[in-house]
């Protein structure tokens, strides 16, 4: 097997009270090693979804109904929960939209990210501090040893993305999953993320499949980008080739988006 | 300090919880030693806080009587407490069946009226101090379970919760190292209102004689013995009462503190 994810047919509903609602309607999505692809759409179009679908860490009310999901060769909707534990965090890694509140307000830094270290490899605590302060460095922040005793509500935005990088790459995951890690943050700190991102990708060799809605940072991240529109992919290409030639009128829509706001 | 509640309260427990800790180093007489020769001595240099109609010391009494209602205090609301926690966090964490469950006991448990259960409880075992606690204690969990699983609802929809499933903790983990702790602060303040709720049921158990049994002095059962001297030895009803009131006092302003500062 090539590729590092492959996503067939994958179908999520929302069961609501009294209906049910389809979200991801029939995605494929394949993503190579070393590859960045860029998931591309609207609020709503299932992007997310299909990616809390793939470690199956989707809210309480959605029910993947169909389709498979393989990483390394594995079907990952056959595994159980603990089997999947061991996936999670250790071979696929998030970072979020808001990472201020994606941390435990009640823990330091450092305890969030030695946690992270201890769950999934065998260290002891001193290593794993040790470690904890290796990936504050790596991620460029300044002063490591203070901020592992910081708390989330002393650190700006920007400095809870890297803080989230650092425990995201702790255990070297394969594939990174970062879902709009920039939309909350100023734009000279998005540039600063995103240069990081690829970085890091450099050094650790991971995949790294990119939600946004904003095409400006497909041309400088994505190898390949991905449509979607209403729970189903429609336009997939190399990056080039979609601001080239895009076909789907979805596609035009959020180029046009991009163009409009370079042009203020 | 600027909490000047919780400052207060912290003060009176502070120095209850020493006279109780340090009660065999400072009280004056043995507490259930009868001296004939001193009945019902109203307060005076000797017996500070006079003594009863079996001339035994009320000061003393009421210093080892704080080691009693103290201790029931605690340890009633620390069983309160334990089964509260696990009970609530499963109710809140899983949800379905399980919350329907233990929710649906919660509602039982209640139905019935408690003092009157602990009376027939204790009625037939015997009441003794260990007894006392723990029928206390299992008794009171209620709100503890209802307020656990209210916050637990709220918390495990926030956002670090699903980050630390998608960093593959488990629900064990999640529960206890993340959940509960987050949860703390209002279970806190519960907690320490029912301490003080606990001290006053002993008081009460004691008082119609299905608490601490005598000659072990408590705070509810110095007074018993007041009922029948009411008339001519007012000491013996109002030191013992003064305590159990500055100590519910001093729990309630702690709560109160510890909730103005908790938000």
């Amino acid at each position: 097997m090539e590729n590092l994810l492959e996503i067939r047919n994958l179908k999520v509903d929302f069961y609501l009270k009294d209906q049910v609602v389809n979200a991801v309607n029939g995605v494929n999505l394949d993503i190579g090693n070393n590859e960045v692809l860029l998931l591309a759409g609207e609020s709503g179009s299932g992007k997310t979804i299909s990616a809390l679908a793939i470690t199956r860490i989707l809210p309480s009310t959605a029910r993947i109904v169909s389709g498979s999901i393989f990483f390394e060769g594995r079907d990952l909707l056959a595994l159980d929960e603990a089997a999947l534990r061991m996936v999670r965090g250790a071979r696929i890694a998030y970072i979020f939209q808001e990472p201020t509140s994606y941390l435990n307000p009640v823990y330091s830094i450092g305890s969030q990210i030695i946690e992270t270290i201890m769950l999934h490899q065998n260290k002891n605590k001193l290593q794993a501090r040790q470690e904890a302060l290796e990936l504050l460095e790596l991620v460029k922040i300044k002063d490591p040893q203070r901020v592992l005793f910081d708390y989330p509500h002393q650190l700006s935005g920007g400095m809870n993305q890297r803080v989230f990088i650092a425990m995201s790459l702790a255990c070297v995951p394969k594939l990174l999953i970062a879902d709009e890690p920039t939309t909350s943050l100023d734009v000279t700190i998005e540039a600063q993320i995103l240069e990081l991102l690829l970085d890091l990708k450099k050094r650790f060799g991971f995949s790294l499949l990119f939600i946004t809605h904003n095409l400006s940072i497909a041309k400088k991240i994505a190898d390949r980008i991905s449509v979607m529109y209403k729970g189903k992919i429609v336009e997939e290409a190399a990056t080039a080739k979609i601001f080239d030639s895009p076909e789907h009128f979805h596609t035009r829509e959020l180029i046009r988006a991009y163009e409009k706001i370079g042009k203020l | 300090m600027r909490n000047k509640l919780l400052f207060t309260g912290l003060i009176i427990i502070l120095f209850f919880s020493i006279i109780a800790i340090l009660a065999p180093l400072i009280s004056p007489y043995n507490p259930s030693e009868i001296d004939a020769d001193s009945l019902l001595v109203p307060p005076s240099p000797r017996h500070l806080l006079g003594t009863d109609s079996l001339g035994r010391d009320i000061l003393s009494r009421m210093i080892y009587g704080a080691r009693i209602s103290l201790s029931i205090g605690f340890i009633a609301v620390g069983i309160a407490l334990a089964i509260g926690l696990v009970l609530g966090a499963l109710a809140g964490f899983y949800g379905g069946l399980i919350d329907a469950l233990i929710m649906r006991f919660v509602d039982i448990m209640l139905c019935f009226p408690t003092f009157f259960l602990i009376l027939a409880v204790v009625a037939i075992l015997e009441p003794s101090i260990f007894n006392i606690m723990v029928i206390i204690g299992l008794t009171s969990w209620m709100g503890t379970a209802r307020l656990v699983r209210a916050e637990i609802l709220s918390l495990k929809e926030r956002e670090f919760i699903q980050a630390e499933i998608a960093i593959g903790a488990s629900d064990f983990r999640i529960i206890t190292r993340h959940l509960i702790p987050n949860a703390l602060g209002p279970v806190l303040v519960s907690a320490i209102l029912g301490i003080a709720g606990a001290i006053l049921l002993e008081s009460g158990l004691s008082f119609l004689g299905l608490g601490v049994q005598p000659p072990t002095a408590s705070w509810g059962n110095i007074l018993i013995e007041a009922k029948s001297t009411l008339g001519v030895a007012w000491w013996i009803t109002i030191f013992p009462g003064l305590a159990i009131l500055i100590t519910i006092l001093g729990f309630n302003l702690i709560a109160e503190g510890l909730k103005e500062k908790l938000g």
